[in-house]
């Protein structure tokens, strides 16, 4: 804990973190390895998860979002839809079979949401490889690490999770404590 | 970029109180000195930081308060809820735990965020609705963020031993058969000891004050905190209305259909007065719905 935390919390002001998106970019080389190691290719989707706050900025923002997306769609082909979940979040979710272009849109509407002041509020980014099995990577903003997570019935596969950390140990920063591994059910992907 | 306002009237006041309990302190530890009772109150100073350990485990408090701690699968929308809010706020997800009562409340136990637990009643998971729920949850996880457990139990520790110096301090003193008045120079050391216990006294009375006002605010900063993690001070002040009953007290019936029956006298003049105020842990629910509001106006 350092000095400005203890500050805060004397204070009780203790802040949300902003969102870091160093290494958000490492999965656009690990997924070579995914393919040639485990037979995993990407499966076209990916998708941004973040807190809707209920106010006329955040419509705005919501806005300019879309454009950029309307955008893109003309540019590189990447389709994108906005979907809300149970719990009240928001996911954009982008459909390209080029992947190094799904990589560039999650990291432009993420950069676009923390340049308006929004990065406190994403939660994650996912992206979805098919092999013999679906695999998730998610990419938690808040610790600016990458987790496996794939989904068997109500339940996950654990060993699976393991073999991709050990393989991708290397290229992707992966989070290193397996208690942040949160599942995450229905992802609309 | 951005930028959440910030409520320096709440921050220089929590401040202040925090500066007059430090004065309040530093005197009456001063005043120990001056009496040379050095080895005596370190000794009440390590056995409050014994003290402190005890109350602080979250295991005590939890069974104190009849908790039980949920399984992830006994409640899997809550654990999901939590997950997130916890991921937005940056901290570990603190374990849950449920309190079966119909009295709808939640609190916060813990040292750490690492090992900290937030229960709910059964009552408030049945009387709110989903977002109020997860406001609610917003609330207590600040609690956990700004560590108000600590601060407030480290705030309160040498109040505590204030308190016991003035127990034992009038008891003892105050034993025996009657003051005799000292014919010459020597001083009677149960007059001291009264003495004692009487500054003691006073400065349990005044730190009690302060560590009450104290509290007051962190509900406040805690109440920010859970505006901010969840975007909607609304769903908050929602909760706090059906909790303290507001609701209720707001009528349902028609102004014409009540006004034949004299309705103006039986409306209870219900503001307590501010003498009650200062004792009391919490702000006045409309105090909090009312900051809640101006930060919702703030925020658009």
């Amino acid at each position: 804990m350092g000095f400005r935390e203890a500050l805060d919390a004397l204070l009780g002001t203790g802040r949300i973190p902003e969102a870091d998106t160093e290494r958000l970019f490492a999965i656009a080389t690990a997924r070579v390895t995914m393919q040639a190691a485990l037979g995993l290719e990407p499966a076209g989707s990916a998708a941004l998860c973040f807190r809707p706050i209920d106010s006329a900025r955040a419509a705005r923002v919501r806005g300019e979002i879309e454009e950029l997306l309307a955008f893109g769609r003309e540019e590189t082909g990447t389709s994108y839809r906005l979907e809300t979940d149970q719990y009240r979040y928001t996911w954009v979710v982008l459909e390209d079979p080029d992947f190094e272009d799904l990589v560039a849109g999650i990291h432009l509407i993420s950069q676009t949401l923390i340049e308006r002041g929004y990065g406190p509020y994403l939660l994650c980014a996912v992206y979805a490889f098919d092999g013999n099995r679906r695999a998730y990577w998610i990419f938690t903003f808040k610790r600016g690490r990458y987790y496996p997570f794939v989904p068997v019935d109500e339940g996950r596969d654990s060993a699976c999770e393991f073999r991709l950390r050990a393989m991708l140990e290397r290229e992707l920063p992966i989070e290193t404590s397996v208690e942040e591994w949160y599942p995450l059910r229905g992802i609309p992907l | 970029m951005m930028r959440w306002p910030r409520d320096w009237g709440l921050q220089s006041r929590m401040i202040g109180t925090v500066a007059m309990l430090g004065v309040v302190y530093a005197a009456f530890v001063g005043f120990l000195v001056y009496l040379g009772v050095g080895t005596v109150m370190l000794l009440v100073i390590v056995a409050g930081a014994l003290l402190i350990q005890y109350f602080l485990s979250d295991r005590l408090v939890l069974s104190g308060m009849g908790a039980r701690l949920l399984a992830e699968d006994e409640a899997p929308q809550l654990h999901e809820t939590m997950t997130r809010l916890s991921a937005i706020a940056g901290i570990p997800r603190p374990r849950l735990a449920v309190v079966d009562s119909t009295v709808p409340n939640a609190f916060a136990a813990g040292r750490s965020p690492k090992n900290a637990v937030i229960a709910v009643t059964t009552g408030l998971m049945q009387r709110l609705n989903r977002d109020e729920l997860e406001a609610v949850l917003a609330h207590e996880l600040s609690h956990v963020r700004n560590r108000d457990v600590v601060v407030i139990t480290i705030a309160g520790l040498l109040s505590t031993a204030a308190f016991f110096i003035f127990r034992f301090g009038l008891s003892l003193g105050g034993s025996g058969r009657g003051y005799r008045g000292g014919g010459g120079g020597q001083i009677d050391p149960r007059a001291v000891l009264v003495i004692v216990a009487l500054v003691a006294g006073a400065v349990y009375g005044a730190s009690f004050l302060l560590i009450r006002a104290l509290s007051r605010y962190r509900e406040f900063s805690a109440d920010r905190g859970s505006a901010l993690l969840t975007g909607q001070p609304s769903h908050l002040a929602s909760a706090l209305a059906k909790i303290s009953g507001l609701m209720e007290r707001v009528p349902t019936r028609d102004l014409r259909e009540v006004e034949g029956m004299n309705a103006f006298f039986i409306i209870p003049a219900a503001s307590r007065g501010s003498i009650l105020g200062i004792l009391d842990s919490h702000p006045p629910v409309e105090a909090r719905i009312a900051a809640l509001e101006r930060l919702e106006r703030e925020m658009g």
